[in-house]
């Protein structure tokens, strides 16, 4: 509100300026001649100081705290209440100052009051004469000018204080703005419930997924490790039993003859260093002997018949499960020729 | 009107799908065929990993298969039946953790994995500064590594079996290298009881050879040489770094044949891996006799004989289910929870 009052306040200065401007030198000849326009029309450094003693005493008779100098905004609008409504105030608030007190006052100020517009000040001594005729009298809701203006003051200085730091929802009614000020701390309140259940719902959708790290921590790096042994040892296996055929193709009825030939070759020489061999190619071999059959799949016998074994699981379980690494060739290959 | 309205419309063409060998042509094996699919509802990371499973089980196994809430286990069994499956890998999920069961056609047994912890393919390639993904990497079956799986108990050879049937098997004599692109790896931890989970990519890389001349020969582009004063720099300057890394002997190997332009038959190589994920860490909960139905041959709580009785009760119950295919989801749940309580006591 203030601040509203702030900018009509210049924004009026500026226009009644502006209109001088047009008028020119005569208009500003005129402004300094009448005391009345001047005071309207800015705040000029005379006037600046005159304010500030005025200020000064107001402070030096009334033991109120007033920290800091008055704005001007304030000097402002006094001097604006102090001439629109000095009447009604002074009828409405009780006295609570001493009638010689204030006419001290008012002699202090008479020397401001002379720059006042003219019927500002016959409103003054209008009020006061009113005040003198009840003659001390303490009447309930009557109060003397300057002490309404100071506690409009207070009470203003009051509002300004507040309104300026912590007023988010701006100027509402008091009762209005409970009423809002409640409804928002629902919503908040309704808000983080389902923040919380949607949140709840979210860590059960997501249990047990994990984000890896970017890094390969030492587990990983064991496991990829035993990979590679599985996968080099397969590769040698495979190394060592195509070695033997090179350059022939196993499904092909010609070079069927030369392959088992040489596959028997292989394993004859191989039967002599055996203790050396690990399980995969010793599972190879044996394969290799029990190969009667044609070479290419479809030829033989037991073409597109189930393996036997595979119902009978548990019934003789694989012999080779205890070593460690293996490959899915090994127990398979072995059993199913 | 109708001249008009058809002008858009494509005439409808029956897809003939391509048929996968149910043996394999070479070896003669039959080749295990997997189905991947959830039961239940499962939230959206699941479903992830439920695509990455997918993908790596990959070339024998339905990519697209399309699940709706109504189908009932009878449902895939029937269409395993017509499509030669032989592995069903369902995904679940309670409260407390996901599941994954690995079946076997048609009569079991069924693997229930409690699943602790899973990334996902997406997940691991962001956290790698080049993730890997060569075009044909997802067309050859992976190979399958278990280790620590020796310790002799029952249940853990019957995981062996299971987890290497699940996959075609190779013959060492038959096997073109360049077809092993990736692995997957089961790791059983002794101690805490858990298996890990992993799925790697293969890559071979010729050792001895610097960096410089290995990416030449790789991209057929012409090298930046300004640097240098002469050419034969470029061939005898080592490059940076990363070189001692291929130097490690347990991971090199010989080759039967050459692979590529760069591994030749020749020349040493090393095995290089790089994780292309779904990374999980399972547990196993129960093994049952049937498929999803049955006895337990085991529990994880270790006390069969005891739940012997309870078992067969639940049987009874499961087979209502079968029957009453409308609340079989729900009473699974139930089971699952119940399951738990066990465990809990």
């Amino acid at each position: 509100m203030a601040e509203e009052s702030v900018s009509e306040a210049t924004k009026y200065f500026r226009k009644r300026k502006m209109e001088h401007r047009k008028k020119g030198g005569k208009g500003k000849k005129k402004q300094k001649g009448a005391p009345f326009s001047e005071k309207r029309v800015k705040i000029d450094n005379k006037m600046k100081k005159l304010f500030e003693k005025r200020a000064r005493d107001y402070n030096s008779d009334n033991e109120d705290d007033n920290d800091g100098e008055p704005s001007p905004v304030t000097r402002a609008k006094r001097t604006a209440y102090g001439k629109d409504k000095p009447k009604s105030y002074g009828k409405e608030k009780p006295t609570s100052y001493g009638r010689d007190k204030s006419t001290s006052y008012r002699k202090e100020e008479e020397d401001f009051d002379e720059e006042w517009a003219d019927d500002g000040e016959e409103d003054l001594n209008e009020e006061i004469e009113i005040s003198e005729d009840e003659d001390g009298e303490v009447q309930p809701g009557i109060t003397k000018f300057i002490d309404g203006c100071n506690a409009f003051r207070l009470a203003f200085k009051k509002i300004q204080k507040k309104s300026a730091s912590d007023d988010i929802l701006g100027p509402v009614l008091s009762a209005h703005k409970k009423l809002v000020a409640e409804k928002l701390a629902e919503e908040d309140v309704e808000r983080k419930v389902k923040g919380e259940a949607k949140k709840e719902k979210h860590l059960i959708r997501e249990k047990g997924h994990e984000k890896p790290a970017n890094f390969l921590d030492t587990y990983e790096k064991s496991l990829i490790a035993v990979a590679t042994k599985g996968v080099v040892k397969l590769f040698n296996a495979v190394n060592k039993a195509q070695h033997a055929q090179k350059g022939l193709n196993p499904s092909r009825a010609k070079d069927e003859k030369v392959i088992k030939k040489r596959r028997r070759e292989v394993f004859f020489s191989e039967l002599g260093k055996a203790p050396s061999q690990t399980t995969v190619s010793k599972a190879g071999a044996c394969n290799f002997l029990e190969d009667e059959g044609p070479a290419w799949a479809p030829l033989r016998d037991n073409y597109m018949l189930t393996n036997p074994k595979l119902k009978d699981w548990d019934k003789n379980p694989d012999t080779t499960v205890d070593d460690d690494v293996r490959m899915p060739a090994d127990s398979d290959s072995s059993d199913d020729e | 009107m109708g001249r008009f309205k058809s002008k858009n419309r494509k005439p409808f063409v029956k897809q003939i799908a391509k048929k996968t060998p149910t043996v394999d042509h070479v070896t003669g094996d039959k080749i295990p065929k997997s189905l991947v699919f959830s039961r239940g509802k499962i939230s959206g990371p699941l479903k992830q990993l439920q695509m990455d499973l997918r993908k790596l089980m990959l070339p024998y196994t339905a990519l697209k298969l399309k699940e709706s809430k109504r189908n009932k286990l009878k449902d895939f069994v029937s269409l395993a039946n017509g499509m030669m499956v032989t592995h069903f890998l369902i995904l679940s999920k309670t409260d407390s953790a996901a599941y994954l069961k690995v079946a076997k056609m048609k009569h079991g047994p069924t693997l229930t994995f409690k699943i602790h912890k899973y990334s996902l393919a997406a997940d691991i390639a962001q956290s790698q500064l080049r993730p890997r993904c060569p075009p044909d990497l997802f067309k050859n079956p992976p190979l399958i590594v278990l280790s620590g799986f020796g310790t002799g108990e029952e249940h853990l050879k019957l995981t062996t079996f299971i987890f290497q049937n699940i996959f075609p098997a190779i013959d060492i004599n038959t096997v073109k290298l360049s077809s092993c692109q990736r692995i997957v790896l089961l790791n059983y931890d002794k101690e805490t009881k858990l298996i890990d989970f992993r799925h790697y990519s293969i890559r071979l890389q010729p050792v001895g050879v610097s960096r410089r001349i290995r990416k030449f020969v790789q991209n057929h582009q012409v090298p930046d040489l300004r640097s240098l004063q002469d050419v034969s720099d470029f061939v005898t300057k080592a490059g940076y770094g990363s070189e001692s890394e291929g130097d490690d002997e347990a991971a090199t190997v010989n080759l039967s044949s050459d692979i590529g332009r760069v591994n030749r038959a020749s020349m040493k190589s090393a095995v290089k891996l790089q994780e292309i994920g779904p990374r999980m860490t399972l547990q196993l909960v129960k093994i049952e006799e049937g498929l999803c139905t049955g006895g337990l041959l085991y529990n994880e709580s270790g006390n069969v004989d005891a739940k012997k009785l309870e078992n067969e009760e639940e049987n009874e119950q499961e087979s209502d289910e079968e029957m009453d295919t409308d609340d079989e989801e729900e009473l699974e749940i139930e089971d699952e929870e119940e399951q738990e309580i066990e465990e809990e006591d």
